[in-house]
């Protein structure tokens, strides 16, 4: 049994209704959004990147989609120019944050337990375990799942979904908020593409389209002779944008000529 | 399968206004659950129904409105009722959409008990 959501509860008098005018007693009408406290959260996340002004990005797919093989690949090709650090999500082990501290780059593990996503909350205290200052791009691997991580906004700046030609090309239309919140979609594992007659990316990303988003979508293949280009020039536009968009930096620097 | 999460905020949502308005008990919670919200509400009644226990929500009815999806074209500017895996223009076929319901998640209104206060002290 699921101890996150209670699948395998029984239900109670619940109402699935709108027709129903309030009862007699004191009537609050609230319209406040369910995860308020989460994005209050979230928002006082972005501030502490802002402040150091780190790009952060938020890795989310299935469960072996190559999130961290991706990583890995990302720091071998950028780890001199760019400092680098990640905070991995994962239900047990620190499997992952290992194979990135063997690239020497920070990574800090958050075990979730049974939780089956990363929420606000659990972020701001990995940030004050993980120095920020002097970094230029923190990762957050999510725990992989294509549910539940697409509720919870961390403070990123950028979503990326990864969607590996080993699954089905429909994922798009079966888990369309996941799909829908992604700023990126990064087809993984293409170098397989050869090999399996059953994904065509042109249908992925019709079923993309069809969530009425322009989102782009790229290709890599991260193992054996990594294939990362059209994610590493991603990469780099939104540092680029990240860099355009810092308004306490120019005016610092303006500080320090006019002084 | 974040429901559980999603319910213990609702109920700290809950409990606070509750607390604030004096109130004994809650009779009623009406939330909206779009269905692109990304939460199941049966599976959200069923979190609702282990998490209430204890607490100022122990007896409160929980009322889950579920808005279709509604899409606005912005390139025709025609609404269309969808499904959530089909957010594209019914009139002219467009994927430039906007979606203007059904990914709602929030808490609505609380209907609470809230006793008379004592008459002031006549002194």
């Amino acid at each position: 049994m699921c101890q996150t959501c209670g699948c395998s509860l029984n239900t109670g008098p619940v109402e699935l209704s709108s027709d129903r005018s309030p009862g007699p007693g004191t009537v609050v009408e609230v319209l406040q959004d369910l995860l308020a406290a989460n994005d209050r959260v979230a928002l006082h996340n972005r501030e502490h990147f802002d402040e150091h002004g780190v790009l952060a990005i938020n890795l989310m797919s299935s469960p072996g989609a190559g999130k961290t093989a991706l990583l890995e690949a990302t720091i071998m090709a950028l780890g001199n120019r760019y400092r680098i650090a990640v905070i991995e999500g994962d239900l047990e082990t620190d499997n992952d944050a290992a194979r990135i501290r063997a690239h020497g780059v920070p990574a800090l593990q958050i075990t979730t337990g049974t939780a089956c996503h990363l929420d606000a909350h659990l972020i701001h205290r990995a940030l004050h375990e993980l120095p920020l200052a002097g970094l230029d791009l923190l990762f957050i691997e999510n725990v992989g799942n294509l549910v539940c991580p697409a509720g919870f906004d961390l403070g990123q700046h950028r979503n990326v979904t990864l969607l590996s030609v080993t699954e089905g090309d429909d994922k798009p239309a079966k888990y369309p908020v996941m799909f829908r919140a992604c700023d990126l979609v990064v087809l993984s594992k293409t170098d397989l593409l050869d090999v399996l007659d059953d994904f065509d990316p042109t249908r992925a990303a019709a079923a993309l389209r069809a969530l009425g988003r322009d989102t782009p979508m790229i290709r890599t293949a991260a193992r054996r002779s990594p294939a990362i280009h059209a994610w590493l020039d991603w990469l780099e536009q939104q540092l680029a944008m990240r860099r355009d968009t810092l308004p306490w930096l120019p005016a610092q620097l303006g500080a320090v000529a006019g002084s | 399968m974040h429901e559980l999460s999603v319910c213990r905020a609702l109920l700290t949502q809950v409990a606070g206004i509750a607390m604030d308005r004096g109130a004994s008990a809650v009779e009623r919670i009406t939330i909206e659950v779009g269905p692109l919200s990304g939460i199941e509400p049966a599976l959200l009644a069923g979190a609702f129904e282990v998490l209430r226990s204890g607490g100022c929500a122990a007896q409160a009815v929980l009322s889950i409105e579920s808005p279709p999806v509604m899409i606005r074209c912005l390139s025709c500017s025609a609404h269309s009722r969808t499904e959530p895996n089909r957010l594209v223009c019914g009139a002219c076929g467009g994927f430039r959409t906007q979606v203007v319901a059904g990914d709602e998640l929030r808490l609505r209104r609380v209907e609470l008990r809230v006793p008379e206060r004592l008459p002031a002290c006549a002194n």
